[in-house]
Parts: structure tokens; sequence; C-alpha cells
């Protein structure tokens, strides 16, 4: 069963960094999002970090855990799950 | 730690000049510092040759050696002056009648990222500004070989002002992020390139450089507006700081925001080199001068 939580990261990562010429179903579950073919520097992660504490209210507020954060898409989801709101995340 | 290499000067000396201050009247301490700097233009062959190479782009012509000196001598006479406002010296920033990005800053109260540059008396603003205008002001700050006079700066002015200091990109984004969201100013420099993960490039002195562009990105992420500022020297006791209109990210997609941000920029910029054409001086770059564009 596919992962929706996964598959809205992906949407707001490629939207939210405009990422030209990049699909969300081009982004692999399990390869690095920083410093991988995306290309992605400090700021691209902060500004990934900003938002996504926007959309599910969660903190996160050191490089350490932005980097555990954004190991992958599904380190990503897993440290969502863990922290965010219920209520915030999809069905 | 690694503690980077800083403009001229040795690792003791601010610690001498200030014994130096309090001792020494100003007819026999001033001639002492200009033998200081020659000893230091003759000692620095690495900030020699960088001064060299900016001034060559800021006069259009070989600098004589004198130029040289009188760049070294100016920088001098800017950590004197800090020196001297650290040990409570009085000294006034006064907004230029066109500084219009800083006049409606403090109109509005709003917090905002302020960029700034290693030019004049630009690196006393931020210290000014707080207790003038009653602003809190983090200030971004590479922790170098020798900090001893921003420390002292910052003790004196600690109400206003709190340093972030950096020596790594990731740490500084997230410094930077809990500056704004405590609702402070966040100032920054934006003429070198360390620590700078976003640049672009603008004409400046004959070419077409790299600067920072950071700031402008951050803008974007916090919204916030963006009002850069340089001080220069002014009457005894004063600076004349000069800025910018205030650039908000406000209009369009992000593509807009940043070409917008590109010509904000740019405008300024060639505001600064108007500053340096007249006195090449003011720019305190004893580093490489930003590389022109691949």
């Amino acid at each position: 069963m596919p992962d929706s939580l996964k598959r809205d990261l992906k949407e707001l990562i490629v939207n939210t960094l405009k990422l030209e010429g990049v699909a969300a179903a081009d982004l692999a579950d399990d390869e690095p999002l920083i410093g991988s073919g995306l290309n992605l520097d400090s700021i691209d992660a902060l500004e990934l970090v900003v938002t996504l504490e926007k959309q599910y209210g969660i903190k996160i507020s050191s490089s350490e855990e932005s980097r555990q954060a954004l190991g992958s898409i599904s380190h990503l989801a897993e440290f969502i799950r863990a922290r965010a709101d219920p209520a915030r995340l999809p069905a | 730690m690694t503690r980077a290499a800083r403009n001229p000067g040795p690792s003791w000396g601010f610690q001498f000049l200030r014994g130096c201050d309090r001792v020494l009247p100003e007819f026999i301490f001033r001639p002492l510092r200009w033998c200081g700097t020659w000893i230091a233009v003759l000692n620095m062959p690495g900030q020699r040759a960088n001064s060299r190479a900016y001034l060559r782009a800021a006069l259009g012509r070989e600098p004589k050696h004198r130029d040289v000196v009188r760049h070294f001598f100016a920088f001098t006479e800017f950590l004197m002056l800090r020196l001297r406002v650290a040990n409570g010296q009085p000294h006034r920033g006064d907004l230029a009648p066109d500084a219009e990005g800083f006049h409606r800053l403090l109109a509005t109260g709003e917090p905002a990222l302020l960029g700034t540059f290693h030019l004049g008396h630009s690196d006393l603003t931020g210290f000014l500004l707080g207790p003038q205008e009653h602003r809190r002001v983090f200030m971004v700050r590479q922790r170098v070989g020798n900090s001893h006079d921003t420390e002292i700066l910052g003790k004196k002015f600690g109400a206003w002002v709190t340093f972030i200091w950096v020596n790594e990109a990731g740490n500084l984004l997230f410094a930077l992020k809990e500056a704004v969201n405590s609702g402070g100013s966040v100032a920054l420099k934006c003429d070198r390139l360390e620590f700078s993960a976003k640049t672009e490039v603008f004409d400046f002195l004959g070419a077409r450089r790299v600067f920072p562009f950071t700031i402008y990105h951050l803008a974007l992420i916090f919204r916030r507006p963006v009002v850069l500022s340089v001080g220069l020297p002014a009457a005894p006791g004063h600076s004349t700081v000069h800025s910018s209109p205030m650039f908000v990210p406000d209009a369009g997609s992000k593509a807009e925001n940043l070409l917008r941000a590109k010509a904000h920029f740019q405008a300024f910029l060639s505001r600064i080199e108007g500053f340096l054409r007249e006195d090449p001086s003011l720019w305190f770059n004893f580093t490489p001068l930003n590389p022109p564009a691949p």
C-alpha cells in the first residue's frame, strides 16, 4: 500500500525548492536528500526545514537534527510521524 | 575550533593598542600607529598583495606603495575607533537623508535582515543602532584568531547586541533561524564568500564578480525585509549610515523575488563602488578580491 505521507513529502520538496526537471515520483524513498543528485545545499535544507515545521507543526532545532531528518524520504517520514500531531498527518 | 586568519594585525595587537591609548598622548601615539602600520605592511606579504590587487581594481592603475600603506593605516584607525568606542568614547551613527530603507525600518519597527560590508565604520553600525534606536540586533561573526575588539564591544553593548559566532555553515543557519524566530534583526556581512551557500554574480570594480547572496534567500524563507547599509566616517564622533531602499520579498514567485533581489543588491553595490572610487581605503579588504565570474 503506498505511503501517503511519503508521497506528500516528495511533493512538498519538489514544490518548495522548485526543483527543475524533477517530479515527485522521481524521488526515491531511501536516497539521501542532501548531498545526492538533487544538489541541495544548506539554504535549501533550511528552507525545507522551515516549510516542514509550518506544515506539520514540528520543531527541528539543530543542523544535527536536520541532517538526521533529511537523511532520506523514509527517514523524514519516520521523523515526522514521531513528532507531529497525528491530526496533521495524511490518513 | 579552527580560527581563521584575520585582516592585518598580530593576535596581541588589541591589548597593546588599548594599553598605549591609555598612557600615551595622541601626538605621540598616532606617529607610533603609523610606524606599526609600516611594520604590518612589511611583515604581511599576503595581505599586502591582496590590498594591492584590490587597490589596482579600485584606482584603475597600479597602486603606489603609499596607497597600500594608507589602506593599512585606515584599517588601523578603524580598529582604534572600535576600541575607543568599546572603552566608552561617545560615537553616533547618523542616518544619511538618502538612507531610505533604514528610515522605513525604524518607522515600522519590524525586524529585518541587515546586510553590511567590511567598509568604513559599518562594523559599528549594529552596535550604535541598538542603544540609539532601541533595537535588538543579532550579529553574525566569524570567530577568528583575535576577536578581542568584537568581544569587548559586545560586552559594552550586550543589552542590545547578541553575537552569532560561526565557523560552520550548517550551525550558522540554525542560529539564524532561532534569531529570526525570536523577533530580532539579524546583521550579516555581504562581501565575503565564507559560509555563503548561495552566491550570484554582480558588476563590481570593472568585472563581473561573485558575491554572497544568502541574505535574500533567508529573506524569502523567513519573509523578512532586507536593508543593506554602510557606515562612513563623518565628523569626529560621528558616522553617516547610508542604506539601500528596503527589499520586501512579497511580490510574485520565488524566481521573480530573486530577480528583484539581484537588482536591489546590484544598485547598492554600485553605490558602494562610488564611495570606493572616491576613497579606496574605505574597504578593509585584505583577503583575495571577490573572484571574477567563471
